[in-house]
């Protein structure tokens, strides 16, 4: 078990090396001059292009710039955004609690709809409730987020006037709609997961058991059935929070939401190359620190393949 | 004419065509099929179904709902939403097409000769797609966007790029369990070189499992490209494409629902064609897989 840990800590830590070359690398793959991609077109003297070139650090040789980003970075400091002159960590900082509160909401969106109407369709399988679900799963698949998105709009919206199409806060009514976007398709792979999963343990001894005890239908369902069901679906959402901080990206430009995924965007509009940088490493250093995290309590949880 | 021997690819029998005989008996598969076929004609043969320019502008007839003349209505400029419809298909379809390509390209390349060949190159290949496979898909992409710069030709390739890593992992995967089969075993014994072997013996028979990814990541890709049209970083105004269509008609979409629906329906039947021909596609090779997978 603690080689184990050691060898998976110490593969992230490669990968995490990895990235950190690679985002540093963004700036220097702009094709031509990048203080020629910052500044424009816009008429500038020599004096403005080598303070730009001063500022980033681009007169030093590779090596030194690389090993002072690492260096800062791993301090917590991503450098100065070129357009607002604010710290990037700060700016991270500032978004980031808003596209928690929408990751979190649709994670808990996804959970709740999805298992529900998986369950369902493993409850009542082969009749036409089970065919409607599988279907209903098999487009929410094949919906892009940013259409259902404005489907929802028009729907919740602007038809209805329940809940507003640009929303910024936290609150219920401001996320409702954010979150039910991001939510819905991750809904629709949790509905498949729960009822293949439910299907699974209601053939299992341990059911028939319970059945052939004569406890109640329910009880059996709810209290044997319903927890074993969950573990893999569990799992398996854990693994889903790239996806979730993908989609912001989108659905946060769409509904002009706060949040680092419509903070990448800009900055990729702007061409404000460290704050790019600073979101796109901090987003894949989550990731590939939950994705350490899942695998560890995974191989914690099941013994077999602490074995192999 | 020159009498095919009997082993040819193409005669009747050989399991290409054997398999491509049990994807079209798919229900899913045929309506799939259907759809696709169908999009791909009303966009490539548009000016059969429009005589409307997609790009010339009309202020005067803004925002009509759709009607016998505008049969989707018009945009915020006046311009025929039906004509942008049709004609924006191509770029949408072209987009997933060409990306797709890109990636699995590169991606199976990779995969081959890191897995025949194994060694340093194969650790520093694997670490790396590890370190791409750190990033969520769109973010990839749009790091990509950031250093090349929006544009279509940007977009196809950062799609690609994005796709490398799944078509080198499962490339790679398969090929480990080919290299020790006997009969590329006996092509060695026979002089053939690496280069003859891979292209002629593992990838053929690799190409099963890769089916399926090439099928369901058209899809995918599909929806990246208009995902990054509708974020503003693909084609440049005025080309009509669905993801920056809709993109457009966000801004309206209180005053003109046509502007939102209308885009969307055909990225959404789009990549259901596809998903649909996907699913079928990996029924009937799940039937006849002959490649063990990776322990």
């Amino acid at each position: 078990m603690l080689n184990y840990l050691i060898r998976r800590v110490f593969t992230s830590i490669l990968v995490l090396f990895g990235v950190s070359i690679l985002v540093f690398s963004v700036i220097h793959l702009v094709p031509g001059d990048v203080t020629m991609a910052i500044l424009g077109r816009q008429k500038v003297t020599e004096e403005r292009v080598a303070e730009l070139r001063e500022q980033l650090g681009l007169n030093d040789p590779l090596y030194v710039q690389y090993g002072r980003y690492l260096g800062n970075a791993l301090r917590g400091d991503l450098g100065v955004s070129i357009r607002n002159s604010l710290p990037v960590s700060k700016s991270i900082a500032d978004q980031m609690p808003s596209t928690f509160a929408l990751a979190m909401s649709a994670l808990i969106l996804a959970l709740s709809i999805g298992s529900a109407l998986g369950l369902l369709a493993a409850l009542r399988h082969g009749t036409w409730l089970d065919t409607l679900v599988m279907g209903l799963s098999v487009s929410g698949l094949s919906l892009p987020t940013f259409w259902m998105g404005l489907l929802l709009i028009l729907l919740f919206s602007v038809k209805l006037k329940l809940f507003p199409s640009i929303s910024n806060g936290s609150t219920f009514a401001d996320l409702f709609l954010p979150a039910l976007t991001l939510g819905l398709p991750e809904a629709a792979v949790v509905a498949r997961m729960m009822r293949a999963s439910m299907l699974d343990v209601l053939n299992k001894e341990y059911i028939i058991v319970a059945r052939a005890k004569g406890l109640p239908a329910r009880l059996v369902v709810l209290k044997h059935a319903l927890r074993n069901a969950l573990i893999p679906v569990v799992t398996f959402v854990g693994l889903q929070m790239a996806y979730l901080l993908g989609g912001a990206t989108i659905v946060e430009t769409m509904f002009a939401r706060q949040g680092i995924g419509r903070l990448a965007v800009q900055s990729i509009y702007s061409r404000d190359y460290p704050m790019v940088q600073g979101v796109v490493l901090v987003t894949a250093a989550i990731y590939v620190i939950i994705n350490t995290f899942t695998d560890i309590t995974y191989v914690f949880l099941n013994p077999k393949i602490r074995l192999k | 004419m020159t009498a095919a021997p009997s082993t040819s690819r193409f005669s009747p029998n050989s399991p290409g065509v054997r398999l491509l005989k049990r994807i079209l008996r798919n229900r899913s598969a045929q309506f799939g099929g259907f759809l696709l076929l169908a999009l791909i004609f009303f966009s490539y043969a548009a000016p059969l179904f429009t005589d409307k320019d997609p790009n010339k502008t009309a202020p005067s007839v803004a925002l009509k709902a759709p009607s016998l003349e505008f049969p989707m209505g018009t945009d915020g400029i006046g311009r025929d939403n039906f004509a942008r419809f049709l004609y924006g298909g191509r770029l949408s379809l072209r987009i997933g097409l060409i990306g797709i390509t890109i990636g699995a390209l590169i991606g199976i390349t990779l995969g081959l000769v890191s897995g025949y060949f194994g060694g340093w190159f194969d650790s520093l290949i694997s670490w790396f797609t590890d370190v791409l496979m750190a990033f969520p898909d769109i973010l990839l992409a749009l790091a990509i966007i950031a250093i090349l710069g929006p544009g279509i030709t940007n977009a196809m390739l950062a799609i690609g790029i994005a796709f490398v890593p799944s078509f080198m992992r499962l490339t790679r995967s398969s090929v480990l369990a080919l290299r020790e089969m006997t009969y590329v075993e006996a092509a060695r014994a026979l002089g053939s070189s690496d280069a003859r072997i891979l292209v002629k013996h593992i990838l053929p028979n690799s190409m099963r499992t890769l089916l399926v990814l090439i099928t369901l990541g058209i899809g995918s890709s599909i929806l990246a490209g208009a995902a990054l049209n509708f974020l503003g970083l693909g084609a440049e105004p005025p080309t009509p494409e669905w993801g920056a269509m809709l993109n457009a008609g966000m801004k309206f979409v209180r005053q003109a629902w046509w502007l939102t629906v209308f885009p969307g329906l055909g990225i959404f039947l789009a990549v259901l064609s596809i998903n649909l021909i996907g699913d079928a596609v990996s029924d009937a090779v799940a039937g006849t897989t002959i490649v063990p997978t990776e322990k």
